[in-house]
């Protein structure tokens, strides 16, 4: 088995994933302060309201923006990967959002779910789906 | 797709990491070639055939089981 040391290659990758993860993580955090900030943070001011959902709108342009950059930077065979996974985590999400919605419709389900449960389960979806196209082409 | 890269890497003492940083793509994407796993893109097929000297067809061969 060969040493592996990080090509150029490799090293876009890793800094493209990080300024990714960072957004990602800036993203989920302008969501919280505008889900709870209103409740806890600043007593439900509307303008204060609407600063934090617009930090958030912008902190999901960045994201995208991000994603959109790493997907152009990353080589062939990432980004093969990389559309799998965004390919199985959108169908998770809508096979199962619409399941959800017609089975709360006929009453089956009594649970509320929040918004933030789908994000939550696409998320996991969308990394168990990388982690498995890297074991894949491993 | 078949392809001879490992065989061609190896008379010149390239690891996968080398060639990798030849056509700048990662040291995963050359392994997954070489393991017949993936079928580069042409654009890459022609970096690594002209980093070789030869044509695409002297390094991918073709295999019409798979087709």
């Amino acid at each position: 088995m060969q040493a592996h040391h990080p090509t150029g290659g490799d090293q876009a990758a890793i800094k493209n994933t990080a300024l990714l993860a960072l957004w990602t993580v800036g993203w989920a955090a302008t969501l919280a302060l505008a889900r709870f900030g209103p409740a806890h943070l600043w007593d439900s001011q509307t303008m204060a309201s609407w600063g934090a959902v617009g930090l958030n709108l912008g902190a999901g342009v960045g994201w995208n923006v991000a994603h959109a950059r790493y997907l152009r930077a990353i080589d062939e065979l990432q980004r093969k990967i990389m559309q799998d996974a965004l390919a199985i985590s959108l169908g998770v999400g809508w096979v199962g959002g619409f399941a959800y919605v017609v089975a709360e419709r006929a009453e089956l389900v009594t649970l509320e779910a929040d918004v933030g449960v789908l994000s939550a389960l696409l998320g996991v979806v969308y990394m168990i789906a990388v982690a498995a196209g890297h074991l894949r082409y491993r | 797709m078949n392809n001879r890269l490992k065989d061609l890497r190896t008379e010149r003492n390239w690891t996968q990491a080398d060639l990798a940083e030849h056509v700048s793509v990662s040291r995963q994407t050359i392994n997954a070639i070489e393991k017949g796993k993936f079928d580069p893109s042409l654009p890459l097929a022609f970096r690594l055939a002209r980093l070789f000297g030869m044509s695409i067809e002297e390094v991918f061969l073709d295999d019409p089981v798979r087709d």
